[in-house]
C-alpha cells in the first residue's frame, strides 16, 4: 500500500503532465517547421558554394561583408525604405480618418462602407498587382481617363520611369492595405465608451479635440501594433515588385525580398548570400520594432 | 500511463502517414516517362507528336507530358535542391540556363555524352549545352533570328521586303525614319529592360557578354557599346517602341501597331496564328551592324534543349529521345509548330522546302535553315542571366541620360561581384 502510494502522482502533477501532453504536438510542429528552418538558414548564411555542396565561408562573415559592397542590394534597401517612409504614414493616417468617419453613430450604411474599404484586403496579391499593371500600362485605363479629362496632355509611361513606377507601387500598397489597418482602429474605437465623447462634447470639445485628446491616446497600443505590422510587411515586400514592375526600370523599384528571390531563382543560385540577406531583413525589422515600441510605449 | 503510450503511438502513426504521402512515386526504371515543357503550340505539340510516333512502336510505354512554365521548372529544380524524386524523367531547359543548372546541380542532370549520338546536330547549338566537355542537352529548336515585316505597311511607304534584305543598320535607320514619317508607324517593339534586341544584335556580329575563359566582357566591349548606341538611337527616335510586358509586345504585333520585329524564328508560330493577317507578312534576314568587325545579318535568340534527369528511367528516356534523330518526326512537327530542327538531315524533309501559304508562297523554313548556317557562334556561361540583368540596367540608365561607358563599367563590376563568390 505504501509502496504504490509513493509512485502515485498527485492531482497537480497529473494535470501538469496532461497539459504538457497537449502542448507536445504544437511544440514539435513549431520547432520542426519554424525554428529548425530558421536555425538552418542562419547556418547557411555563413556558407557558400554550390547549393548541394555548401561549405563554410572563409572568413565566416564573408556573405555579410559582401552585402556592404553590393550595389543592387543597397539600391533595394533604399527602395524599400522609400516605400516605408512614404507609404506607411499615409496609409495609417488614411486608415485613422476612415475609421473615425465610420465610427460616427449617425452614419447610414455603415456596413456597406466598411466592407467596401476592407474588400481590397481580400484580393490576392498577384491578382491585384496584375490589375494595377494593366491599369497603369501605356495604353491602360489610367492614361486614357487622365488624357480624356484633360489632366495629362499625352500618356505617361508610368511603369517605365523610376519615380512614377515607385509612385504606382505606393498607390497600390495604400489601396490594398488601408482597409486592413482601418479595421483594427475601428474595432478598438468601438470599445471606447460613447459616454466619454458625450462628456467631452458637454465640456465643449470639438471633433478635432476629441480625436487628438481622446481617440488617439486611447488607441495608442493598437496604433503601435499596426505601425510595427506595416513596417514588417513593407520590409518584406515582394509580390508588388515582382508582378507590377519586375523590379524595373533598371532596379529602380526592386525590393529586398525580390532581390533575394532573384539571387536564388533568377541569377546563378547563391543560397548563402540569399540567407544572409534574409537575416539583414530580420535584424532591420527587430531594430525598427524596438525603436517603435520604445517611442510608442511611454507609460509614466 | 497505458493511455498515454497508446496516444503517443497514435500520434507517431499519424505523423508517419503524413510523411508517406509526401514521398513521390516513380523512381528508376518503371517503364513510364514524365516530361515537363511549357508551350502548347510549340514544344508540347512537338512532344505529343513524338509520343504518338513512339507509342505506335512501343504501345506499353506510358508517356505523360505536363505543362510546366519554364520559370516554374527552374524554381522546382532549385527548390528540390539536388533531390530528383519530385522531378520528371525529361525536362526542357532554356539554352542559356543549361550551363547554370548543370554547374550548380551536376547530380540532377544526366551526362549523356556517351549514350546519345550527337553527330549531325548543329555544332553552335550543341555548344550551349556542353559543360566541361560533356553533353547535357539534346537540341530541340533553333532560335535562328528572322526579321518579319508587314508588307502592306512597307508598301504604303514605298518599300518592299527586298529593300530590307541584306542591309546594314544605316540603311535600316534611313528606311525606318522614312516609314515613320509616311505612315507614323514604328518599325519595332520590345520589352523595356529585357535586352533581347540588344543581345540579338550583339551576337549578329559575333559578340558576347563573356570572354572565352568565362570572365565578364562588358566594360570596354566595343561591339556591345556600338549595339547599345544603335538600340538607344532607335528608341530615342521612336523607331523602336519599348513596352512593359511580353503580352504588350505580342499585342503590338497582333494589333498591327508596329511594322514588324526581328527575333527568334519561334515568333512565326505566333505570327502565323494571326490568320486575319495572312499574306501580309514577309520574312527576311535582320539588318547588320555598322562599323564593327564580323557583322552579319544573322543571329540567334532563345531556343531550348531536352535534359535527362538522373535516378529515373534513363534507358527508356534515351530510347524515346532517339525520336530527335528522326527526319520524319521533324518533318511532321514543322507545319504546326514551326520548330526549326537543329538536326542537319531534317532539312531534307518535304515540309522544309514547301511553300508557305501564309507568307505568299515563300519557302520560309528553307530560308531559316539557310540563315541558321550563317549564325556566328556564341560564348555563354552560368552567369548569363546575372550579366543580362546588369546590361539591361545599363541600357535603361543610358537611355535616361546616363553615361554609357560608366554604366557598362558598373554592369561589369556588378557581374564580377557576383562571380567573385
Amino acid at each position: 500500500m505504501t509502496q504504490t502510494s509513493g509512485r502515485k502522482l498527485s492531482m497537480h502533477q497529473k494535470q501538469n503532465i496532461i497539459g504538457w501532453f497537449f502542448l507536445i504536438p504544437a511544440t514539435v510542429l513549431i520547432f520542426w517547421l519554424s525554428f529548425y528552418p530558421m536555425i538552418r538558414a542562419l547556418m547557411i548564411s555563413f556558407q557558400g558554394g554550390r547549393p548541394t555542396a555548401l561549405t563554410w565561408s572563409d572568413p565566416l562573415t564573408r556573405n555579410y561583408k559582401f552585402l556592404l559592397k553590393d550595389r543592387v542590394f543597397i539600391q533595394s534597401l533604399k527602395n524599400t525604405f522609400t516605400y516605408l517612409i512614404i507609404q506607411v504614414p499615409i496609409m495609417l493616417v488614411l486608415a485613422m480618418i476612415f475609421a473615425t468617419l465610420l465610427n460616427d453613430h449617425q452614419l447610414k450604411f455603415k456596413g456597406l462602407f466598411r466592407t467596401c474599404i476592407f474588400l481590397p484586403c481580400a484580393t490576392a496579391l498577384v491578382a491585384y498587382s496584375l490589375i494595377f499593371r494593366t491599369m497603369f500600362a501605356y495604353d491602360g485605363m489610367v492614361n486614357a481617363v487622365l488624357v480624356k479629362i484633360g489632366i495629362l496632355n499625352e500618356p505617361v509611361n508610368w511603369l517605365n520611369n523610376p519615380s512614377t513606377a515607385k509612385a504606382v507601387i505606393i498607390i497600390a500598397l495604400i489601396w490594398r492595405w488601408t482597409g486592413y489597418n482601418m479595421i483594427f482602429y475601428l474595432s478598438s474605437m468601438q470599445s471606447i465608451d460613447y459616454s466619454v465623447y458625450e462628456a467631452a462634447r458637454i465640456d465643449g470639445a470639438g471633433a478635432a479635440t476629441q480625436l487628438f485628446k481622446i481617440t488617439i491616446p486611447l488607441l495608442k497600443p493598437i496604433i503601435l501594433v499596426t505601425a510595427i505590422m506595416s513596417t514588417n510587411g513593407t520590409l518584406q515586400l515582394f509580390d508588388e515588385s515582382v508582378n507590377l514592375t519586375k523590379g524595373g526600370p533598371a532596379n529602380a523599384t526592386i525590393t529586398m525580398s525580390h532581390y533575394i528571390y532573384n539571387t536564388m531563382f533568377q541569377n546563378n543560385p547563391n543560397f548563402g548570400y540569399a540567407a544572409a540577406m534574409s537575416f539583414v531583413i530580420l535584424i532591420l525589422v527587430a531594430v525598427l520594432s524596438a525603436i517603435q515600441m520604445k517611442v510608442g510605449d511611454k507609460r509614466e | 500511463m497505458k493511455k498515454l503510450i497508446s496516444l503517443l503511438l497514435a500520434l507517431v502513426m499519424v505523423l508517419s502517414l503524413g510523411s508517406a504521402a509526401f514521398a513521390a512515386p516513380g523512381d528508376q526504371a518503371d517503364g513510364k516517362l514524365t516530361i515537363w515543357c511549357w508551350d502548347k503550340t510549340f514544344n508540347i505539340a512537338a512532344m505529343e507528336k513524338a509520343k504518338e510516333m513512339y507509342q505506335a512502336e512501343h504501345p506499353d510505354v506510358e508517356i505523360d507530358i505536363e505543362e510546366v512554365l519554364s520559370e516554374d521548372i527552374e524554381s522546382r529544380v532549385i527548390a528540390s535542391n539536388g533531390d530528383t524524386t519530385t522531378l520528371p524523367d525529361i525536362v526542357l531547359v532554356q539554352d542559356h540556363s543549361i550551363q547554370k543548372f548543370v554547374t550548380n546541380y551536376p547530380e540532377v542532370y544526366h551526362d549523356i555524352t556517351d549514350e546519345f549520338d550527337f553527330s549531325d546536330f548543329m555544332p553552335a547549338k550543341l555548344g550551349l549545352s556542353v559543360v566541361d566537355g560533356r553533353n547535357y542537352g539534346i537540341p530541340f529548336d533553333a532560335g535562328t533570328v528572322v526579321a518579319a515585316w508587314r508588307t502592306d505597311y512597307l508598301e504604303e511607304a514605298g518599300y518592299t521586303v527586298d529593300d530590307l534584305t541584306d542591309i546594314d543598320m544605316d540603311r535600316f535607320l534611313e528606311i525606318a525614319r522614312d516609314v515613320k514619317e509616311k505612315t507614323g508607324m514604328p518599325m519595332l517593339s520590345g520589352q523595356a529592360g529585357a535586352v533581347d534586341t540588344v543581345l540579338i544584335m550583339l551576337q549578329s556580329c559575333g559578340g558576347s557578354m563573356f570572354n572565352e575563359d568565362g570572365t565578364a566582357n562588358i566594360a570596354g566591349n566595343e561591339k556591345l557599346k556600338a549595339v547599345i548606341e544603335t538600340y538607344n538611337t532607335m528608341v530615342a527616335e521612336g523607331i523602336f517602341i519599348e513596352v512593359n510586358s511580353w503580352d504588350e509586345y505580342i499585342g503590338t504585333l497582333s494589333n498591327g501597331s508596329v511594322v514588324g520585329t526581328f527575333t527568334g524564328c519561334w515568333i512565326l508560330s505566333t505570327i502565323m496564328s494571326l490568320t486575319d493577317q495572312a499574306g501580309k507578312w514577309a520574312v527576311t534576314n535582320m539588318p547588320a551592324m555598322v562599323g564593327v568587325d564580323g557583322a552579319t545579318n544573322y543571329s540567334n535568340n532563345g531556343g531550348s534543349s531536352w535534359a535527362i534527369i538522373n535516378n529515373k528511367d534513363i534507358d527508356l528516356a534515351l530510347d524515346f529521345m532517339q525520336m530527335y534523330r528522326n527526319v520524319d518526326f521533324y518533318n511532321e512537327i514543322l507545319p504546326t509548330t514551326s520548330a526549326i530542327a537543329c538536326y542537319g538531315p531534317a532539312k531534307e524533309g518535304s515540309n522544309y522546302t514547301a511553300a508557305s501559304e501564309f507568307f505568299n508562297g515563300d519557302a520560309v523554313f528553307a530560308k531559316i535553315v539557310e540563315f541558321g548556317d550563317k549564325v556566328p557562334a556564341e560564348v555563354t556561361g552560368p552567369y548569363y542571366y546575372d550579366a543580362r540583368g546588369n546590361v539591361g540596367t545599363a541600357v535603361t540608365n543610358a537611355l535616361n541620360g546616363g553615361d554609357l561607358d560608366s554604366e557598362l563599367q558598373t554592369a561589369q563590376d556588378t557581374t564580377e561581384f557576383t562571380m567573385g563568390f
